[in-house]
């Protein structure tokens, strides 16, 4: 069995490689017909990584605002991840085959509601091109609150205190931790801001990050009353 | 020795495939033991774009027997499966659905479309 998708492959060209960090890759792609992707803000593509042995499909969620081109995804070495190391040897000029996009972690428009977005490390990238469509239009308050491990590793860090300066409806927390500790710090975070400070249940919430801490960070703002469908999540 | 029968609504020829749970993993994608990884095991494609990861709905499948056999559905699961197209009462995703009893006679359906959100066409 070869196939990895029914659906029809697309090709893209790696037009341009930026490095966030030693271990943080952005590549971006110019599909081969030099259209625009089109994709709802926090969607994925999947991307066939050829190995010697087979072909394995992996998911990389697009981090550029909906309309750019070339298109941008983000990712960062994994211990035994064939597909990032895979994609860290990719050259300006290879090309890459993937489906897509897909997924139903996304934001197409502002909630009519203080929106809080909670994510960590390179979990940014679906949430990156989501604040710049809920930025384009009218909104209601909204914060990013955003732990990394070394001030480095928070990415775009530049752009989104840029939003944060000329927008006073839009909040920028960045959160530098230790490894072991995001997520305690982040679960710590979110239950005095937005548990135990008040009683509005209306705000909604896009979590996105590695593990079962995301897992946590749901059930801690469902199980204080905020609604099933307001709190969005994407365990990676 | 458990018994996976698979009907294909686009009209490909019906498959059935025995196995043993207790061997799983049989391929990389999906829980271990999971209708995914056993299709995938024998060679039988079922789309997974995630990778397996439960991020999204295009391995969404339709149990039509031995439901009772598989894992319970987690609340990310049915969180995932009500963005499906087609949804039913015996919906799964093939990548979280894993065969628990070493005798199950399971039958599920491909359903012919899953979600892709946005087109794909370019501008």
């Amino acid at each position: 069995m070869t196939q990895t998708s029914t659906r029809p492959t697309r090709v893209a060209i790696l037009d341009r490689i930026v490095d966030h960090t030693s271990d943080t890759r952005s590549i971006f792609l110019s599909l081969a017909d030099n259209h625009k992707i089109r994709f709802v803000p926090g969607q994925f593509i999947s991307i066939a990584i050829a190995l010697a042995d087979e072909t394995r499909t992996r998911p990389y969620t697009i981090a550029s605002p909906v309309g750019e081109a070339p298109f941008e995804i983000c990712f960062n070495r994994v211990p035994g991840g064939r597909g990032a190391e895979w994609l860290f040897d990719r050259k300006v000029g290879d090309t890459v085959e993937f489906t897509g996009p897909y997924g139903t972690f996304t934001m197409d428009s502002a909630p009519a509601a203080e929106t809080i977005f909670i994510v960590e490390g390179t979990a940014i990238a679906p949430v990156r091109p989501m604040i710049h469509r809920a930025s384009a239009g009218a909104h209601h308050a909204m914060t990013l609150l955003y732990a990394a491990t070394s001030p480095e590793h928070l990415l775009y860090r530049a752009e989104f205190e840029s939003f944060a300066a000329r927008d006073g409806t839009f909040h920028f927390e960045p959160m530098v931790t230790q490894p072991h500790d995001v997520y305690s710090r982040l679960l710590a975070e979110a239950e005095r801001r937005w548990v135990a400070a008040d009683s509005d249940r209306s705000r909604h919430f896009y979590l996105c990050g590695v593990g079962k801490g995301i897992i946590a960070l749901r059930d801690l703002l469902r199980g204080a009353g905020y609604q099933r469908r307001s709190v969005h999540y994407e365990q990676w | 020795m458990a018994k996976l029968r698979v009907i294909f609504e686009n009209g490909d020829p019906e498959q059935i495939i025995e196995f043993d749970p207790a061997k799983a993993p049989f391929h990389h994608d999906g829980r271990p033991g999971s209708i995914l990884d056993i299709l995938l095991g024998h060679k039988i494609h079922l789309e997974h774009a995630c990778g397996g990861n439960c991020a999204c709905t295009t391995c969404h499948i339709i149990v039509k027997q031995g439901g009772k056999t598989l894992s319970e559905a987690t609340e990310q699961e049915e969180d995932m499966l009500d963005k499906a197209p087609g949804l039913t009462p015996t919906s799964r995703l093939g990548c979280q659905a894993v065969v628990e009893d070493p005798n199950a006679e399971i039958t599920v359906v491909i359903p012919k479309y899953t979600i892709n959100l946005a087109s794909e066409s370019e501008e």
